[in-house]
């Protein structure tokens, strides 16, 4: 129990048109980094901004730290720290002044101020340039200033809105381990929303993935990709008589064959290969390529929801559906 | 849960400091603004051209065609007022540019996120427009010492014309924050600034008196904030003629009050 330190019960926004999340329920443990994903305009950032107490919830219950987030919002802001999904540095203003002046919002005492600014400068290796106007800084400093300004408080949750958008594969990796140095020194909490399947892959211990205001399932990424039943094994062939053949020896191909290509469901796909290759052989059937997907969560998603994550939306498309969701709700 | 407790009792210890958080955050706010002012001087310079080209070639040349009001030394000492006036309130009205576009990069976000709240973000805010308005009045007054235009110097005045503006700057930011979040984005809210300050200038006593205007035309001076606003800064800083002077500051008060409260309000809607 004490180690549920998050714990949402049928959370229900509704906006106008649309039903933005639609009645959610998850826990979230001390210490874990925990990962939304799914398309974009799904309900992540509805669902963080709720928890950050930023809107209102229609319905449910959220209960942060033991305190109720949605009669007691200004507790949770106190131990909260927010990265937004835009940039949210202030570029006319440098990088020193642009933590200093968050310190002071979260109303550090002004002994502590200079040390702490200087301190989380250094860890996120900004004090070189922490004089200089940040609309000089690049994408991936200007999200390292982000991540000091809400550190700056010691959150003991930190909300991370696609901490990696935008960045240059170099950059996302150290974003990546920078997040994970952060759960580990810290001790903090950390509660991210992704598109991006990677990321959820590689940084987060158990992702929630949304779909349509709905989180359709949770649990640890190898567990979720294990659900999915096997490795994704895919035969081409001319010949009309593999499909027979392989029907024959027991599988069962995923869809319908396109471009003579056949997606069999298979456990321990590397050790089967040479076996089907040499039972197709023997029967003549003439195989001109083989591949071997491991699942991603790619496939979980498609598993769930029935489609596959990329054939929802591209980015620009979703920042088109938040502005009008904006429209919306006004 | 040991942790809630510790920030419940960490919670009943600040209670008593609220107030004093309150009004701290509104500084920071206001600190910050300044600073970027500070890095960007030139934005002050440039919002002088225009009250340069209506101090110097329009008052020269309406000052001779004899139409000086009574009780002026010539027609400049009657506009300068005016100019001062609506140089704050471009400084104002475009203020709500700045919210919409704070809005979409996702600093408001931010902002709110955090303890200080949502009225004091906007006290903050309007409080920064109103003294970003000082600025853009003291360069008014040198002008017109330059322009060798006759004009007040007692403190006392100085003061009172500093209050009337931060409180006037503070009154149509808070209007231009309130239409920002009908209007919502910066192409729409840059038309807006267009679209109200030019009547609200040309229905108001900043360029002539109420009493040479059309008859419907006077109603709309009468309830336009910016006549009374004018008035107190005319009182101030040339005639000395205090008569309707706390008509014309109870009418800012009033005004400012409803308008910020009104900002508090609307601002809850725009952030989402």
């Amino acid at each position: 129990m004490s180690d549920n330190i998050i714990a949402i019960d049928n959370l229900v926004k509704e906006f106008p048109r649309v039903k933005a999340v639609d009645d959610i329920s998850f826990t979230i443990n001390r210490g874990e980094i925990f990962g939304f994903l799914g398309p974009n305009g799904a309900g992540k950032t509805t669902t963080i901004k709720m928890l950050l107490t930023l809107i209102q919830p229609t319905s449910g219950l959220i209960n942060i730290f033991g305190v109720n987030a949605i009669t007691q919002p200004d507790m949770v802001r106190q131990i909260a720290g927010y990265v937004p999904q835009d940039v949210s540095v202030d570029g006319d203003l440098t990088g020193y002044e642009n933590i200093l002046m968050y310190a002071k919002l979260y109303n550090l005492p002004k002994s502590l101020r200079e040390q702490r600014i200087k301190e989380t400068l250094e860890y996120l290796e900004i004090q070189d340039r922490a004089s200089e106007m940040v609309n000089t800084y690049s994408g991936g400093m200007m999200r390292r200033l982000e991540i000091a300004q809400a550190l700056i408080n010691q959150p003991q949750v930190l909300f991370l809105d696609e901490p990696s958008i935008g960045l240059d594969p170099g950059a996302r990796r150290l974003m990546w381990d920078l997040i994970k140095q952060l759960r580990s020194e810290f001790k903090a909490t950390i509660l991210i929303n992704t598109h991006d399947m990677v990321e959820a892959d590689t940084l987060c211990d158990r992702i929630g993935i949304m779909d349509r205001g709905k989180l359709v399932t949770v649990g640890e990424p190898s567990v979720l990709k294990s659900t999915v039943g096997g490795d994704i094994l895919s035969i081409t062939s001319q010949s009309a008589q593999c499909l027979n053949k392989l029907e024959e020896l027991g599988y069962q191909p995923l869809s319908d064959p396109s471009d003579h290509t056949l997606d069999l469901l298979v456990t321990n796909g590397e050790r089967l290969i040479p076996h089907l290759l040499e039972s197709l052989n023997s029967s003549g059937i003439e195989v001109e390529m083989v591949s071997l997907k491991k699942p991603t969560l790619d496939e979980v998603f498609l598993k769930y929801t029935g489609t596959r994550m990329g054939e929802r939306d591209t980015w620009t498309a979703a920042r088109r559906s938040r502005r009008n969701l904006r429209k919306l709700n006004h | 849960m040991d942790s809630s407790s510790e920030i419940a009792s960490e919670s009943t210890e600040t209670k008593s400091l609220n107030l004093g958080y309150y009004f701290s955050n509104i500084i920071t706010l206001v600190e910050f603004d300044l600073r970027k002012l500070k890095h960007d001087t030139l934005q002050v310079w440039v919002r002088l051209v225009q009250p340069v080209l209506w101090l110097a070639i329009f008052g020269t040349v309406m000052a001779n065609f004899k139409v000086t009001p009574a009780g002026y030394s010539d027609y400049r000492q009657f506009l300068a007022p005016g100019v001062l006036a609506q140089s704050v309130m471009f400084v104002a009205i475009f203020y709500g540019i700045n919210i919409v576009w704070e809005r979409d990069l996702g600093q408001l976000n931010k902002l709110i996120s955090t303890p200080a709240s949502r009225s004091a973000i906007i006290l903050g805010k309007t409080l920064s427009a109103g003294i970003r308005g000082i600025f853009q009045a003291a360069a008014i007054l040198v002008l017109a010492i330059i322009l060798r235009i006759d004009i007040s110097f007692n403190p006392l005045h100085v003061l009172g014309i500093i209050f009337i503006t931060i409180l006037f700057g503070m009154c149509f930011s808070s209007l231009s924050i309130c239409l920002a979040s009908v209007f919502r984005t910066r192409e729409r809210m840059m038309g807006i600034g267009q679209a109200i300050t030019m009547p609200l200038f040309f229905a108001s006593n900043a360029i002539y008196p109420i009493s040479m205007m059309p008859g419907w035309v006077k109603y709309v001076a009468i309830i336009n904030p910016l006549t009374y606003i004018v008035d107190a800064i005319r009182a101030l800083m040339i005639t000395s003629d205090f008569s309707q002077f706390p008509l014309d500051v109870a009418v800012i008060i009033g005004a400012t009050a409803l308008l910020v409260t009104l900002a508090s309000w609307r601002f809850r809607k725009m952030v989402l």
